[in-house]
């Protein structure tokens, strides 16, 4: 909402991204010189060859590595595993990162000499997961120059990347962690039909985006519905109604997919001149790679599923149309986020295997959010096969996700639907996980997947339970109870007369 | 459509006389609640007699009155309403559509009267936050103005949360005016412009009070509008409090040197880094309305920012009150007690956050001996939820405003109701709920 005012900014950087947009081409990812005018001194088979060209895929690719960590059994607690399943009496040993095994503490055989920490009447879940975070992007301080979320210059900006606003000395960050979050989504504004690539980040500090990054976590498209585009672009050009907005990505679509074709007939060129035998074919050039458009370079993505279809919609009506939308052009959406009006189409969602990001009780600020019912998350939960998601999209809220999740679970308990923390506590673990498509490494406490776990001085869907210790893939991050273990931000550092300030758990 | 506007109006008098006649002759006993005074401490298994619209009892073993309608509250928490003591309620239905908020004029646009605005020009009772909110256990609520390009945003007024036509409780009870940053970006992009401002502002006001037919006869600049120094009067004579937007420990002390020189009442909004300060403000006397959840370096003004403001304030002896800064949370008034709860989490003692909650926001306003707490004589606003009032989970089943159980039903209760079932039916949703 306020972050749609700060467009003076976005539009000097504008000029910048745009260019990039141009035809360059890179081989495999890595040659610096474009493939035609490569001669074949090394490959006397054929001309000019340098291999097949292909768009690199990860050109920014994740540096992350986790903190070294000893084994650690966290023994006593009541565990909700993410799975649907509360133990109580529970143990979760931590060992190289992962999460060795889980189960009843008194049935667990550990090393003699493993560290443990006796954590009777607490809990212990699965490190929260936030799908819809704009941190970095909009970082604090919130100034003009730290806005950087949101590319208000034109309907489709799906050329631009989350990451490469992401500011990695946003203090939010550290906030984030002590309230147990441990991996969470940068998706650029909704300002535009097509936002952009979100990415997907450990929420472990470090000098770069690249740090943060989560290893191999496919990328998201993020697109938006409804009044927030056409708001933004009635008087610049367009869209100016919801019709107009479907026409927008309809086109994008239709462009992409030629894209991808042109590319995909490029390889099978290739792959036909690569393997010919026949003479006169072999003296010919390689075929030409078709120009790289970043734009639609997304977009093919998205088509192929390479890239997760993050889709801002909150009215009922429009995500039913965009469910017809995606099958026309052969993609799928991830998740609807801030679903508003998700219970009056559950069915639709759960049947099309999308999930719901949604709120629990934010509502009114525009018309589109005007529906909103508490019972929400638990009326889309209790469809079968049904993906309900809690989610943020604030620097605040993403600090209490736990606490979203126990009101939305309260209502729905309120009106029969059986839900219980074991369920609700899914909302923000594992179906974020799912949804963004990283649920074989985190997500929830099963052995084998990243050791990022959470313990809770209390039952986290009270009001005043309290993250005590966030480890992330095994090494412990935050604890409230050793100052050491507290993150603080370059920002915040010599302030207030180079008092305490700032720091996970301020 | 005006017509039947005026049909609505007509309709909503004669329910709210007809309510108002039937409260004259309720009398309700709560019985054997866990009852949180408030200013008399916790009583288990306690009794609560509503008669007249007002608290009659309040004890351990009270006897019901003889034909008194009897609520078993075993198990449950009865506690005084709850009092948000900054929102825009009924000014805002929709935050972004314009005809559906009345909350402030629209900056950039240079509207020219600032002080003079009055909330209850805009309130509308029909409101759906009103009901919604209400049965979250909000009772009474502060209704206050935003500001627009200068530097005062106009008059709040209490309302009771019943809806009804008369629920505008005491008009004129606060002033709303910006500083820190929210002032200096509307005086000329600095705090120094904020200052001199409010400043000439209130000597404007004191110069036309002392002698209006002369003030209005001299040569003046245009910028002060006479309906802003006559709205300021209340605030220069001390009288009105004076709700001011600040965070920084430096604007702080700024506002304590300026309530000093002026004599004014003050009341801080925000002031997150009002920790710093604590000990000048409980000299100075100010409570501060804060958001207990906020804890960002948002602005160079909040580099203080923690989850413990409320509780270090407290220990400091500062009256405070909680407010969600979200458009000051006219939609979700209800969170009022999670954020409750997160400053007991952080510290705060729960009896500290639940008068946070109730008697300071009363006492703020000059209401504590008609608000705020279980009290015999005490208008009643009284809430039966079924457990913490704080926790998540906890609802309240319960809500009496001035001594007349309420209704909880809402909008967002029937497009519940109307969306359960999502099969075809025999006709459409349209068709269904809403009763």
């Amino acid at each position: 909402m306020k972050k749609l005012g700060i467009t003076a900014l976005a539009t000097l950087i504008m000029g910048a991204c745009s260019q990039q947009s141009g035809g360059e081409t890179a081989a495999d990812g890595s040659a610096d010189t474009p493939a035609a005018d490569t001669q074949g001194a090394a490959d006397d088979s054929k001309n000019a060859d340098a291999g097949i060209v292909r768009p690199p895929l990860d050109p920014f690719p994740s540096t992350y590595e986790r903190y070294a960590s000893d084994a650690v059994l966290i023994t006593g607690a009541t565990v909700l595993t993410g799975t649907g399943e509360r133990i109580d009496g529970g143990a979760v040993l931590l060992q190289d990162g992962k999460i060795a095994m889980v189960g009843a503490a008194a049935a667990m055989t550990v090393p003699e000499g493993t560290a443990t920490i006796d954590a009777q009447g607490k809990w212990v879940t699965p490190g929260v997961i936030d799908i819809h975070s704009h941190l970095g992007d909009y970082p604090s301080p919130s100034t003009d120059s730290t806005s950087d979320g949101n590319e208000v210059t034109s309907p489709n900006t799906a050329h631009v990347w989350a990451e490469h606003s992401v500011w990695p000395q946003d203090a939010g960050f550290t906030r984030a962690l002590a309230a147990g979050v441990t991996s969470l989504q940068v998706l650029p504004g909704s300002a535009n039909l097509f936002g952009g690539r979100s990415v997907i980040l450990k929420n472990v500090p470090s000098r770069t985006v690249q740090g943060m990054k989560f290893p191999g976590a496919a990328y998201g498209l993020k697109m938006a519905c409804g009044e927030n585009p056409k708001r933004v672009y009635a008087e610049r050009g367009g869209p100016g109604t919801r019709m107009g907005n479907f026409a927008g990505y309809r086109a994008a679509w239709i462009e992409a997919a030629a894209y991808k074709k042109s590319w995909e007939d490029y390889a099978a060129k290739y792959e036909k001149w690569a393997a010919s035998e026949d003479e006169e074919e072999k003296e010919k050039d390689a075929p030409d790679a078709p120009a790289r458009d970043l734009k639609l370079e997304t977009l093919a993505g998205a088509l192929s599923g390479d890239i997760k279809v993050n889709m801002h919609c909150y009215r009922a009506d429009e995500m039913v149309q965009v469910i017809d939308m995606s099958k026309e052009f052969g993609y799928k959406v991830s998740t609807f986020h801030h679903a508003i009006e998700a219970y009056k189409v559950a069915d639709f969602l759960a049947e099309n295997g999308i999930c719901a990001a949604m709120w629990a009780d934010w509502w009114g600020f525009k018309l589109e959010a005007y529906d909103t019912v508490r019972e929400n998350a638990a009326l889309v939960y209790a469809q079968p096969d049904s993906c309900a998601i809690i989610h943020s999209d604030s620097d605040i809220g993403i600090q209490r996700l736990n606490q979203e999740a126990a009101k939305a679970m309260g209502a729905g308990r309120r009106i029969g639907v059986d839900v219980t923390p074991k369920d609700a506590i899914a909302w923000i673990t594992a179906n974020p996980a799912k949804a963004m498509g990283i649920d074989d490494q985190t997500g929830t406490l099963e052995s084998g997947k990243m050791a990022d776990v959470v313990i809770w001085n209390r039952n986290p869907f009270s009001v005043y339970a309290r993250a005590e210790q966030v480890y992330v893939d095994g090494a412990l991050l935050y604890d409230r109870a050793d100052p050491t273990r507290s993150p603080r931000m370059d920002f915040e550092i010599g302030q207030l007369d180079n008092g305490y300030t700032g720091g996970a758990g301020q | 459509m005006s017509a039947s506007m005026t049909k609505k109006l007509t309709c909503a008098a004669i329910i709210t006389l007809f309510a108002l006649s039937t409260a004259a002759a309720q009398t309700t006993a709560i019985m054997n609640g866990q009852v949180q005074t408030i200013t008399g401490g916790v009583i288990e298994n306690g009794d609560v007699i509503i008669r007249d619209g007002r608290i009659a009892q309040v004890g351990a073993d009270l006897t019901a009155p003889s034909g008194a309608t009897i609520i078993d509250a075993s198990g449950k928490v009865v506690t005084p309403g709850i009092f948000a003591p900054i929102s825009n309620i009924g000014l805002v239905e929709i935050g972004l559509d314009a005809e559906a908020n009345d909350a402030g004029p629209n900056e950039g646009e240079g509207f020219a009267l600032s002080a003079a605005l009055n909330a209850v020009d805009a309130y509308n009772p029909s409101s759906t936050l009103i009901p919604i909110n209400r049965a979250g256990g909000v009772t009474r609520a502060v209704s206050a103005p935003n500001a627009g390009d200068k530097l005062f945003a106009g008059r709040a007024a209490i309302i009771d949360m019943t809806g009804g036509v008369n629920s505008v409780m005491k008009p004129d009870a606060a002033q709303v005016v910006m500083m820190g940053f929210s002032g200096a970006r509307r005086s000329g992009g600095t705090r120094m412009g904020a200052w001199a401002t409010i400043r000439e502002y209130l000597d404007e006001a004191r110069s036309y009070a002392a002698n209006p037919n002369d003030y209005v006869r001299r040569t003046r600049e245009d910028r002060f509008a006479l309906s802003d120094l006559k709205a300021l009067k209340p605030v220069i004579d001390g009288v009105q409090p004076l709700m001011v937007s600040v965070n920084s420990a430096n604007d702080i002390r700024n506002l304590i040197r300026l309530k000093n020189a002026y004599r004014l009442r003050v009341i801080i909004v925000g002031g997150s880094e009002a920790w710093r300060v604590g000990p000048e403000l409980q000299a100075a006397n100010i409570p501060v309305i804060l958001d207990p959840m906020f804890n960002l370096p948002a602005q160079f003004e909040d580099l203080g920012a923690t989850l413990e403001n409320a509780a270090r304030l407290h220990r400091a002896g500062v009256k405070i009150a909680f407010y969600n800064p979200q458009g000051f949370g006219a939609h979700n008034l209800r969170l009022l007690t999670q954020h409750a709860g997160n400053a007991v989490a952080a510290g705060l003692p729960y009896e500290a956050a639940m008068a946070a909650l109730t008697i300071n926001s009363a006492e703020m306003y000059d209401l504590q001996s008609q608000l705020g707490s279980l009290e015999p004589g005490k208008i009643a606003d009284v809430v039966i939820w079924d457990g913490d009032p704080l926790e998540l989970t906890t609802e309240p089943e319960t809500v009496f405003i001035n001594g007349i159980r309420q209704d909880l039903n809402n909008r967002q209760i029937m497009l519940r109701e109307r969306y359960r079932d999502l099969s075809r039916g025999d006709l459409p949703h349209a068709y269904r709920g809403g009763e």
